[in-house]
């Protein structure tokens, strides 16, 4: 094993959190259980990852490191920015039957006839789909095994999920081979991003809203306990606007917790409005570009509580509210 | 002076008629290849049409050779009026019983309809799916629970406008088979995993499982790499069974026999039946060794 590969496992084992380590090379399963009771867990992690790099001495190569590198991304969960990308078949063309051990020859082949020192690995995860992890190279340089790229693909499913890392100059290259190796016919970038895979994928498998049991359950009365007034010469201020704004909000947003994006952003191409006549923008006819980026650490339930909260009017601007709908986080807005 | 003379102006023309020739030739040529490809895209449908209807003539073959239902006795009206209603509320109960076991409830909601497809597989109950329906024209699809790996767009694109019991039929027929298929890998996974080497591999939609088995869950080695392939969304048998022998060297003639007799319970029982009946015929051998010899 060279000098290279075990530095990259002493890098990704100093990334892991301690409790999680014997876990993951558990997972891994390149060195015996028997060796993994001897790691001594109490050192610190810098004694711990040489511990480990001596052990996988004659074990592990690139090949089997590279596995490990996606193994730390799928339990931790790292925080990558994944873009999400929807692939079409040709109209009247059907579900095919989808076999991941050809598509993952099929990929592979078409990555490397193209590019040159491309390093490709393949993990599968348990719900049908698969992990790619590819480092790339150039005909004169090794694949740098530090900045790779994620893709993860579910089968039999018209999107993808991207994490960038040098994805610009290869991006072509890259789509070229997930649309031949999965038998679609073009591929496109959606406006969706976010660091949570999870959220990405609940809102593009529309799984967010599976809130139908409502539909067979009578609603409840409305059994307030601040409605256990004593004396009926006394209440509640606002009581039917507050009524009205509980509604509006569960109907736009649903009774389900919201998938989780960090952001949404907002090109205005519009022309500014305002009500007074006086001022530098007033009755421009030139569209006033700017850019409004709203954050959070969880946009779509913050922006459920703005109206409860008396902090907005309800109902929310459609340009807000449809972002799970739409599956966009991205916007361009244009004069009608 | 000759030579030069050959490549004046006639000599050129020559060469640019012979030119226009060539491409006019690799035009025709062009042509023709996209005339071909446009007539056998036009043979797939039809192929593809024709195969999707003997599917269904098939079908309807299997269903009639079974034993017809029972009709319901005709209704006949009582002059005791509280029979009367019992009758009524019996019949009733009745008829929601045989709509629940048709899978299909529906509910109204403000906009349209909210159709619940239950699904089942063998007598187990299995998943519910949602499809809220929006009425008005054309008929369009709300919100639904549907997973995006079946494809409710092209039944929908199909069928939703102009034939809706068709839509559902459709719709109720890829769902129940998915989860016919669904639970079939499951069960096997779950219930026999002793007999395979390591997890069953499959796709979404559960149309292609391949596997390594044993009859013999207490023996070393797993001899046969089965892969199963379910062309037709709609059922829940594959269509194309490979069995493979794994150990090494050449197959002894018995596994042949055995590969062979495998391969056709794959194609006529449910997976997770095919291994209980090897986990069954281990008892009946552990059975049969087990008794003492008489004499």
């Amino acid at each position: 094993m060279d000098e290279i590969v075990a530095e990259f496992i002493r890098r990704i084992i100093l990334k892991i959190p301690v409790g999680e380590i014997v876990k993951i090379l558990r997972i891994w399963s390149i060195l015996p259980e028997s060796q993994l009771k001897t790691i001594n867990l109490q050192q610190n992690k810098e004694n711990i990852s040489q511990e480990v790099v001596e052990l996988c001495k004659k074990r592990a190569s690139m090949k089997e490191a590279a596995i490990l590198d996606i193994i730390y991304h799928q339990t931790c969960q790292v925080r990558k920015s994944w873009i999400v990308y929807k692939m079409t078949k040709e109209p009247g063309e059907e579900v095919d039957l989808f076999d991941m051990e050809e598509f993952k020859d099929s990929f592979k082949k078409v990555l490397q006839r193209t590019l040159k020192n491309v390093h490709i690995s393949f993990r599968d995860s348990e719900d049908n789909a698969v992990w790619i992890r590819i480092a790339w190279g150039t005909p004169y340089m090794k694949p740098n095994q530090y900045k790779t790229t994620y893709v993860v693909y579910h089968s039999q499913i018209p999107f993808v999920f991207i994490a960038q890392g040098l994805i610009k100059k290869y991006i072509s290259e890259l789509c070229q081979a997930l649309i031949t190796a999965g038998s679609y016919h073009k591929i496109q970038q959606m406006e969706l991003r976010s660091q949570y895979l999870d959220s990405l994928k609940a809102i593009v498998f529309k799984k967010y809203n599976q809130d139908f049991q409502t539909y067979y359950l009578t609603p409840l009365e409305e059994g307030n306990s601040e409605a256990e007034i004593v004396d009926p010469r006394i209440v509640h201020e606002n009581e039917k606007e507050k009524e009205r704004i509980r509604r509006v909000t569960q109907k736009t947003f649903g009774d389900y917790v919201q998938p989780r994006i960090e952001f949404a952003q907002y090109k205005l191409d519009t022309r500014f409005k305002t009500g007074s006549k006086n001022g530098i923008l007033a009755e421009r006819e030139e569209p006033f570009r700017c850019l409004v980026k709203f954050s959070s650490p969880h946009l779509l339930e913050a922006l459920k509580s703005l109206a409860p909260a008396g902090i907005a009017d309800a109902p929310l601007s459609p340009l807000l509210t449809c972002i799970p709908h739409k599956a966009m986080n991205y916007f361009t807005v244009r004069e009608k | 002076m000759a030579a030069s003379q050959q490549h004046g102006v006639l000599y050129q023309l020559e060469r640019l008629e012979a030119q226009e020739k060539r491409s006019a030739r690799q035009q025709d040529r062009y042509q023709g290849q996209q005339d071909e490809e446009t007539n056998l895209q036009v043979k797939i449908f039809k192929l593809r049409k024709l195969r999707d209807e003997l599917r269904t003539k098939v079908k309807l073959q299997e269903a009639s050779a079974r034993i017809p239902i029972t009709n319901l006795e005709p209704y006949e009206s009582v002059k005791n009026s509280e029979e009367n209603l019992e009758m009524k509320l019996e019949k009733a109960k009745a008829f929601f019983q045989a709509f629940h076991l048709t899978g299909f409830c529906g509910k109204l909601t403000t906009k349209g309809i909210c159709i619940c497809f239950n699904t089942a597989f063998e007598g187990n109950i299995l998943d519910s799916y949602y499809v809220d329906v929006t009425i008005k024209k054309p008929l369009t699809i709300h919100q639904h629970s549907v997973p995006v790996f079946i494809p409710l767009e092209q039944i929908a694109a199909k069928y939703l406008d102009t034939n809706f019991q068709h839509f559902m039929y459709s719709l109720s027929e890829h769902l129940n088979a998915y989860s016919g298929r669904k639970y079939q890998a499951d069960q096997l996974q779950c219930g026999f995993s002793a007999f395979l080497a390591r997890p069953l591999q499959r796709n979404s939609l559960c149309t292609l499982l391949s596997f390594t088995y044993t009859t013999d869950p207490g023996g070393e080695s797993f001899p046969f790499c089965a892969r199963l392939v379910y062309e037709d969304l709609t059922t829940t048998l594959p269509t194309n069974v490979t069995i493979m022998y794994q150990g090494t060297g050449a197959m002894p003639a018995s596994w042949e026999d055995q590969r062979a007799a495998h391969e056709t319970l794959f194609y006529k029982n449910a997976l997770h039946k095919v291994f209980e009946s090897f986990s069954k015929v281990r008892e009946n051998f552990d059975c049969i060794s087990s008794v003492p010899r008489s004499g």
